[in-house]
């Protein structure tokens, strides 16, 4: 059975947990739970590390989809919620996370996260998120020193790419690889507004442009708006990327030819860091006895 | 008492009106405070400030090019809508080419009695600048002279100078005590006091602020001051906003706004020729980045605004398509971080999407402390 035409965008919603630990080894069990405008993932830590996750689509009930992020996460795991010590709520829906015991911006989930992920000479994080998207600077404890936001648009975001997939009619998941299967590098879409940039593909495809140049195109728009935001912050290196469309490679490899610098690789999903960061800011304050 | 002040600003029209009643006086609309309110207070005029209301509309899109400023465009439309319909004139000084065409379009398509363009000098910093703005001192007075047929004496002008002084140096002593480490109002307060100084008479508004000054003491003890902020940039009445900023564990301690700070802060000395003496008095005050030029005046002030509060940040918000105050914003923000005080820089707009702003906020807020969080 094929898929519907209208459903290219959707990702894979996943869980995962570590086969060869057993909780009850740690000594502080955390969470964070992340609920974005488009994606939410609950992370559970146990003294650092990584242990369970899940990832899925945020509904339109921000504490029932924290519930059910949660719920997932825990699913393989004999674990339940009240075996959890403490628990960061993040992301837009963060002030609507009921089992949560404090909310923390995803700004500064986002950069303690990347800091666990890629390690402490992390000084530039570039979060592109389904809705927004964030550049950050931060010091070699993972907290913020500055950052900028994008406006009030879904330019350069995650749900613009979803956008362009429906429109091709091509997987998420293939776009950053199909954009590199092109002749040769096609001038960017000329708007960075969703609906605008959608409307000129429309044209290009109607004047015969293949698809994946079409994508070549709108992915080199993308890399160069999230370019001038991060241009505007300033870049230090080491520089990495966070969120959705870090697993997008024709995005992340036409920002890292933009900047002239190539970003930091890591085996960890992207699309966890703020709930990483929560969940280790959940560890420290444990410690501290702030909790 | 504090609360009147919001009062005012929340029932603005219903207090001029009411005025007007009583006094069978006319009432002057202003855009601008480079209006010089002392002229209009020796005419015994009622001067308003023009504001927006920050709701959305959909009426000024024939009458004001979409790409002007959120708040001229605001500004216009309680004139469509009706709202300012007991005006018996409106007058600009000139600053920015936006809010003036929001006065050029309320001539042509809102009927008032009464108009005048102000040509204040934007070259501020020229020694040409006082004689130039003293001569159409001169010839406003006199326009004003012929729209209500009263002559205005030296001693009206002396006694409109008065009635505006002791405003201002009520409203600096109002600011001054939130210096202190538990500051007894918060900044929406303070913008509440501020900005209902622009609707009603200064007499009224004097005489409250006096009977507030007395209830200060200790006031506000039990409040979390949180960070001390300052808020520096264009016109701002977001008091949504404000509300939203000190929530989110923040006071705001100073501002430098024309609505704030820059309306009121210096004063008229008194010199034997009143008119002059007015003039300087506008030459001098603090600028708005229209008129900030060779020299850029308004970061020392800045500076010194941040240190005498003791400001551990600063929110830089303009409206949305402002080319002078966006064209300041990188030195000012420069300027700060030189002296270790971190910045967050927003646009406003009419309305603003507080979701996405409180994000930022926050964010800013947990760059300054949570040091528990490491």
């Amino acid at each position: 059975m094929g898929m519907k035409e209208s459903e290219y965008w959707r990702w894979k919603e996943y869980n995962w947990k570590d086969e060869d630990a057993d909780w009850k080894d740690f000594d502080i069990v955390t969470a964070g739970v992340d609920i974005g405008s488009v994606s939410s993932q609950a992370v559970i830590m146990g003294d650092n590390e990584l242990f369970a996750y899940s990832n899925m689509r945020t509904g339109s009930d921000s504490p029932g989809s924290a519930r059910k992020a949660m719920d997932w996460a825990l699913k393989d795991t004999d674990m339940t919620l009240d075996d959890i010590r403490y628990v960061i709520g993040t992301g837009y829906g963060r002030v609507n996370v009921p089992f949560a015991n404090k909310a923390i911006t995803e700004i500064a989930c986002h950069a303690r996260g990347a800091n666990w992920m890629y390690g402490p000479s992390i000084r530039t994080v570039l979060d592109m998120g389904g809705q927004d998207c964030k550049a950050i600077r931060c010091d070699e404890r993972g907290k913020v020193t500055a950052f900028l936001m994008n406006d009030k648009c879904a330019a350069g975001t995650g749900r613009g790419m979803e956008v362009f997939a429906d429109l091709l009619s091509v997987h998420i998941e293939d776009v950053g690889r199909l954009s590199f299967e092109i002749d040769e590098e096609p001038t960017p879409v000329s708007s960075t507004c969703v609906v605008f940039a959608k409307a000129e593909a429309s044209q290009l495809l109607r004047q015969g442009w293949p698809k994946n140049k079409v994508i070549a195109a709108y992915s080199s728009a993308m890399a160069h708006r999230v370019f001038t935001l991060l241009e505007r912050l300033g870049v230090e290196k080491e520089f990495a990327i966070t969120g959705g469309i870090a697993k997008n490679e024709g995005v992340v490899k036409r920002i890292e030819r933009e900047l002239k610098i190539e970003a930091l690789q890591t085996d960890y999903d992207t699309q966890i860091a703020g709930a990483v960061g929560g969940a280790v800011f959940g560890k420290t304050l444990v410690e501290k006895g702030k909790a | 008492m504090i609360e009147m002040f919001q009062e005012w600003y929340e029932n603005r029209h219903e207090y001029a009106k009411q005025w007007k009643e009583k006094t069978g006086g006319k009432v002057m609309g202003y855009f601008c405070t480079y209006v010089p309110e002392e002229i209009l207070y020796a005419a015994d005029v009622l001067p308003v400030r023009i504001l927006g209301s920050h709701e959305v509309q959909d009426v000024t899109e024939p009458y004001i090019f979409a790409m002007f400023c959120p708040f001229c465009r605001d500004c216009l439309a309680q004139g469509l809508k009706g709202r300012y319909d007991y005006l018996d004139g409106i007058m600009i000084s000139q600053s920015c080419l936006h809010i003036r065409q929001a006065y050029t379009s309320w001539q042509l398509h809102i009927p008032v009695p009464y108009s005048y363009y102000l040509p204040m000098p934007n070259h501020v910093q020229s020694p040409r600048a006082l004689p130039y703005l003293v001569g159409e001192l001169e010839r406003f007075k006199r326009s004003v002279e012929e729209w209500t047929g009263k002559e205005i004496t030296d001693e009206d002008l002396v006694h409109g100078i008065e009635i505006m002084n002791r405003n201002r140096e009520l409203m600096m002593k109002f600011y001054e005590t939130r210096k202190a480490e538990k500051p007894p109002m918060t900044g929406l307060e303070a913008m509440f006091m501020v900005v209902s100084g622009q609707m009603i008479h200064k007499d009224d508004h004097s005489r409250t602020i006096e009977d507030t000054m007395k209830e200060l003491d200790g006031r506000n003890a039990d409040r979390k001051v949180g960070q001390r902020l300052m808020i520096i940039g264009s016109e701002d009445d977001d008091t949504e906003f404000i509300k939203m900023v000190e929530d989110c564990g923040a006071t705001l301690v100073v501002d430098d706004h024309c609505t704030g700070s820059r309306y009121f802060w210096n004063t008229v000395e008194p010199n034997g020729n009143p008119l002059e003496a007015i003039a300087k008095r506008y030459i001098e005050r603090p600028r708005c980045p229209s008129k900030d030029w060779g020299e850029r005046t308004r970061i020392p002030h800045i500076l010194s605004l941040a240190k005498d509060y003791n400001a551990a940040g600063a929110i830089l918000v303009q409206q949305k398509f402002c080319d002078p105050h966006e064209l300041d914003m990188p030195a000012i923000k420069q300027a700060l971080e030189s002296e270790d005080i971190p910045s967050l820089f927003l646009e406003l707009d009419v309305t603003v999407p507080i979701g996405q702003f409180k994000t930022r906020v926050e964010a800013f807020l947990e760059m300054l402390m949570e040091e528990d969080l490491f």
